[in-house]
């Protein structure tokens, strides 16, 4: 938190465009997609897994949603929640082949992310659904309260429903539960493989709502939207959560933390941006951050296991 | 002579627990040393110390009168002290040869290896056990008792002067152990220093020339010829008093039906024919030494070992328990897990969160929501009945103490009300004082009418508690003993249940 | 053992992926003889040995039981290094490549350093790692290729060295005679399966687990260096998008091949003819004019496909015991 508002302050006060209502509109619908993503990774980084396939999931739920509104013209009430449980659907295969097989998340979510693409791309035929309702695209430029972006307003709602989900709910609890520590939560009466499960399909449809949201912001559903198999995904969905100080080993998640994560990220970017950094070079920073932020995690581990807790 | 290895008041803490405190222990070239303790002792942090797992916060370690710091187990090895853990070390996909050559397969990262020379190598080291097998054979391919001798050979091959071995006849049957001992005999006569640390006191006395004992981390006595004591001598040390103990006096056994009933039980792990009950209020023990099936069988009854014929009774009707979640909502049944720290507790989790797991179900809304509040209104009763000591409920359980992290691992079961406990060894690792409210707890409970399923491998523990003793081994139950609290005949009656046993060869 | 030959030798890993293989070749050349034209056995064999040298990259890590996620970022940063150190600088291409592997070795061993000496996974370092090296090649090149490649290197990429074998095989075969030879007859070899098939009893037995982790990584780096190279002289450019579609074969192929991805068991033939297949596979699909997407789709089901027998090898290896 305070490293935000520091980088925040120097950026603001290095550069006069910074601040602009437009700059950090801009800015704000950025933080808002890739919170939503590392929520996505979140969810299933709990189980001490992982899930290669959230960039893949988003864009063929986008394109489900696409195909929704634009081909049988359903309204949006009909529509999104259908994107969503296709993303669910797919986020939950993933989970039952991980728990059916044995085999670590890794190798399934890195096949199925090559299926799920594939498919989409192949019945899609690489096209872009662009007749969206107007509204989508406006839902994308909406400002709430004259600067901030409506995007930021869905993930701040869904951060606060993660966290009441994991907190005061007996399927929030089980996940983590089951996640922290499989076998004694098995033994206390928690179903660990449903959990894992659950926890996949929740990871499907968090990409499926980050999906919505680049198509809200670029008021069409692209296939191209997360790169090649929805690679260009897996930075952010893994910077924000190990930023924000989610466990990698699973059992304790952040869910606030991976807003700020999304947020520092954010506001580095764009002020490098500005400070005329290359935007390639940008890229080999993110990976930077990503480093530091791991070898802070693994501190923090550290300190942990010193105090016996893991 | 020059001790081959001595510890100096060594000591060592974890978070929370004081491991070893002022331990002394001295090894000399050419005898058997005996280790003894019970468990949570300090023996494996002790191990851990010598093979360099571990550094001591204070004292030292010397071999052949020279200090010795070890960063890591790589420098132990060097120096010439061998290991063999109660884990297998070997490299199962590698040949037997390259296992017990692992450390010098070439000079230098790059160099080819000669498997020819190898092989060659290690079939001497294989003789020299007795073990006349082809070097070439994978390790994956060997009986548990042959991986054990393939590694003692891996430690002697590298010079080793100092052996440890760490219950190297747990799973092995009397035949295989006698093979072990002519061996570790043999290399005694050699010159080898060795430690060996068991549970079974006849096998210490058969063939350990000295003994050291360690209880509570302390030396309970250092160095002492085993022929100078007797086995009430060596127990009284390392159990603090008299083994014999007789405080409760016998319960009748109730006349209630059965809450569960096993009748010719037999599971893909291997038991066969088991059948027994317990019933309301009743403290059945099962007995029997590690590798016996025990806990298996309390995984068979919770669904998670498959049954493979039999049947199982839950209160007068045929049960059919798929999971542990099944066992406890549907069935009333819970399971205090012997290895609490993997399968007991939730250690990053707080006291709150592991003492309610059990009653999340039952406590939240139709929509699946509860509060802390309902939980500490549902839990905190029992956690203050078990006298559990920790600042707050929010607490991370892993920085409480063996003791309370154990009574929050049964507090949870009490909570959830379950109508049968499966409790499997409640007091490893736990000191005296909290060993003997266990156990008091144990009996309130069957007072209450909670029937309990014991397990434990700890005889004075089995017969102060339990009502009625099941004896177990090779995965079948070899016997049953009526406890009448006579120390003396239940437990020569229960070894020899699992004597007869042994004596077949059918041990697993 | 009451195995007979036939049964162990189709425990053997190889041996499956290899039935397939002559399998698929046989149906596709019934079903379309210019399969096998000497043209396209030239490009079926281009494909192969560059792929070989990536899963061979892949490989090596997955025996000490890791995964090396930044495995395509350094081929691509290798291949446009290579190129660039030949248009900018004009160095003979002898000297630009000992420069690609030098910088593949560093590469690979800064990735294993970090991961060695920290114990963080392996995952999240080589994907700070893939970041960082995929933004060093868009820094230097900002998405533009490099044309100026010597005639000489798109030689070795293009012409045939004999019939229908291109040049390209030579560096496969080094590769691929090495690294069975690394794995069955050399130290580090063992010692990287050791760690990978039981780490414990590897550290145990006085094995440097940092220090064979490390060359592991390096041996990694060198393998994705040479196969970028390779692809700069096959495509006759160096281009920046060079190893953004390695991730997936580079594991495809190796599983395929029977290795275990916990580590500690992999094969060197198998690996080969997983490569084999999946390029049996792409070549078919363009011949028969199928929508190249469904590579993908091939190839993760392929990976399911893989791991399930694996899978059931290991289940039935589990019971025989028992």
């Amino acid at each position: 938190m305070v490293l935000i508002a520091l980088a925040f302050a120097v950026f603001a006060s290095a550069l006069p465009g910074f601040t602009t209502p437009f700059s950090l509109f801009a800015i704000g619908r950025q933080i808002g997609i890739d919170t939503m993503i590392g929520l996505a990774m979140m969810a299933v980084i709990v189980t001490g897994g992982l899930d290669l396939s959230v960039g893949a999931i988003g864009v063929s739920a986008a394109m489900v949603f696409g195909w929704l509104c634009e081909r049988l013209g359903l309204p949006l009430a009909v529509s999104i929640p259908g994107a969503l449980l296709f993303g669910a659907l797919l986020g939950a295969i993933n989970g039952y082949t991980v728990v059916r097989s044995g085999v670590h998340s890794f190798i399934i979510t890195l096949a199925s992310m090559s299926i799920f693409f594939g498919v989409m791309i192949f019945l899609t035929k690489a096209e872009a659904f662009r007749g969206l309702p107007p509204e989508v695209a406006g839902l994308g430029r909406l400002k709430l309260g004259g600067k901030v972006s409506a995007l930021l307003a869905v993930s701040l709602a869904a951060c606060v429903a993660l966290s009441v989900f994991y907190r005061f709910t007996t399927l929030g609890r089980r996940m983590l539960a089951a996640g922290a520590n499989p076998r004694a939560a098995e033994i206390s009466g928690v179903r660990t493989g449903r959990m894992i499960i659950a926890c996949h399909a929740l990871t499907g449809a968090l990409a499926a709502l980050a999906g919505l949201m680049v198509t809200a912001r670029t008021g069409a559903a692209v296939p191209s939207m997360a790169g090649q198999l929805g690679q260009d995904w897996l930075l952010p969905a893994f910077l924000a959560p190990v930023l924000g100080g989610t466990l990698l080993s699973g059992g304790r998640v952040a869910v606030f933390g991976t807003l700020l994560g999304a947020a520092f990220v954010n506001v580095i970017t764009s002020g490098l941006l500005q400070l005329r950094v290359g935007e390639f070079w940008i890229q080999a920073c993110l990976g930077l951050i990503l480093l530091a932020a791991v070898l802070a995690d693994r501190g923090r581990h550290t300190i942990l296991r010193r105090r016996g807790l893991v | 002579m020059t001790a081959a290895l001595e510890v100096l008041h060594a000591s060592k803490s974890f978070p929370g627990v004081k491991a070893l405190d002022d331990v002394s222990l001295t090894l000399q070239p050419g005898s058997i040393h005996a280790l003894l303790g019970e468990n949570g002792a300090g023996k494996s942090t002790l191990i851990k110390i010598v093979t360099g797992l571990h550094r001591p916060d204070a004292g030292e370690v010397r071999l052949n009168g020279q200090a010795v710091g070890f960063a890591n187990p790589r420098q132990a090895v060097a120096a010439g002290i061998g290991a063999v853990h109660q884990e297998r070390n070997l490299v199962t996909r590698f040949s037997i040869g390259e296992n017990i050559m692992l450390e010098r397969l070439g000079a230098h990262a790059l160099s080819p290896i000669d498997y020819g020379q190898i092989h060659a190598e290690a079939a001497k080291w294989l003789a020299l056990l007795d073990l006349y097998i082809d070097p070439r054979r994978p390790v994956s391919s060997l009986s548990v008792a042959q991986m054990q001798l393939v590694e003692i050979g891996k430690a002697l091959a590298l010079q080793t002067r100092v052996l440890l071995l760490d219950e190297p006849t747990a799973s092995l049957t009397p035949n295989e152990s006698q093979v072990l001992f002519g061996i570790l005999r043999r290399l005694r006569d050699d010159g080898v220093a060795i430690v060996f640390v068991s549970h079974k006191l006849e096998e210490v006395f058969d063939l350990c020339d000295t003994v050291t004992v360690l209880r509570d981390g302390r030396n309970a006595c250092s160095g002492v010829p085993l022929k100078d004591l007797d086995r009430q001598a060596v127990v009284k040390m390392m159990i603090g008093r008299d083994e014999r103990i007789a405080k409760r006096a016998p319960r009748p056994r109730a006349e209630t039906a059965p809450y569960l009933e096993l009748k010719n039980v037999a599971t893909s792990a291997g038991h066969r024919d088991i059948s027994f009950s317990v019933r309301p209020g009743e403290i059945i023990g099962l007995y029997g030494l590690v590798g016996a099936g025990r806990s298996e069988l309390a995984k068979a009854i919770l669904g998670q070992i498959r049954r493979t014929g039999g049947e199982i009774r839950v209160a007068g009707k045929p049960a059919a328990i798929a999971s542990p979640a099944d066992a406890l909502h549907k069935y009333g049944i819970g399971y205090v897990s012997e290895d609490r720290k993997q399968e007991g507790l939730i250690l990053l989790h707080s006291v709150l969160g592991n003492a309610g797991i059990t009653v999340w179900r039952r406590l939240s809304n139709a929509l699946g929501f509860l509060r802390d509040r309902t939980i500490i209104d549902h839990t905190a009763p029992v956690l203050r009945q078990l006298e559990v000591k920790t600042p707050s409920v929010y607490q991370t359980i892993g920085n409480l103490s063996g003791g309370n992290q154990q009574k929050v691992s049964v507090a949870k079961w009490i909570a959830a009300g379950v109508k049968l406990l499966i409790i499997d060894e409640p007091t490893v690792g736990i000191d005296i004082k909290t060993k003997a409210y266990l156990h008091d707890l144990i009996h309130d409970l069957a007072e209450q009418g909670t029937a309990i399923l014991l397990i434990t491998s700890d005889m004075p523990e089995m017969v102060d508690v339990a009502d009625h003793i099941l004896v177990m081994s090779g995965f079948a139950i070899k016997g049953e003993v009526e406890n009448d609290r006579n120390y003396e005949r239940v437990s020569q009656a229960i070894m020899g249940f699992i004597h007869d046993n042994a004596s077949t060869g059918a041990a697993a | 053992m009451n195995d007979s030959k036939l049964t162990r030798a189709f425990d053997n890993d190889w041996i499956g992926p290899a039935l397939v293989s002559l399998v698929a070749i046989a149906a596709i050349s019934a079903l379309q003889p210019s399969f096998l034209s000497s043209f396209n056995i030239l490009v079926l064999l281009s494909a192969i040995a560059v792929n070989m040298l990536i899963a061979l990259g892949q490989l090596v890590i997955i025996a000490v039981g890791q995964m090396n996620l930044a495995l395509g970022s350094i081929g691509g940063l290798v291949a446009i290094s290579f190129a660039a150190m030949m248009e900018i600088w004009h160095l003979p291409p002898l000297v630009a490549m000992g420069g690609g592997l030098a910088i593949g070795v560093i590469a690979g061993m800064a990735s294993g350093f970090v991961i060695a000496r920290t114990g963080i996974s392996a995952f999240i370092i080589t994907l700070a790692g893939l970041q960082i090296f995929k933004g060093i090649n868009l820094g230097i090149t900002e998405a533009q290729p490099f044309y100026g490649v010597p005639q000489s290197v798109k030689d070795f990429g293009n012409v045939a060295l004999a019939g229908p074998i291109p040049w390209l095989v030579l560096p496969m075969v080094a590769a691929a005679v090495f690294m069975w030879v690394l794995f069955n007859r050399l130290r580090i070899g063992r010692y990287i399966l050791a760690i990978g098939g039981n780490r414990n009893a590897a550290e145990l037995s006085g094995i440097n687990l940092d220090t064979t982790v490390i060359w592991a990584h390096a041996l990694s780096g060198l393998l994705a260096a040479g196969a970028g190279m390779m692809l700069v002289a096959r495509l006759q450019i160096g281009h920046p998008a060079i190893g953004e579609d390695w991730l997936i074969s580079s594991f495809a192929a190796p599983v395929i091949g029977g290795a275990i991805l916990s580590g500690g068991h992999v094969s060197v033939v198998g690996t080969f003819f997983g490569v084999v297949i999946i390029a049996i596979i792409t070549q078919a699909l363009v011949l028969f004019a199928i929508d190249p997407f469904v590579v993908q789709i091939v190839l993760g089901a392929l990976i399911l496909w893989a791991v399930g027998i694996n899978r059931l090898r290991e289940m039935r290896v589990a019971r025989a015991k028992a």
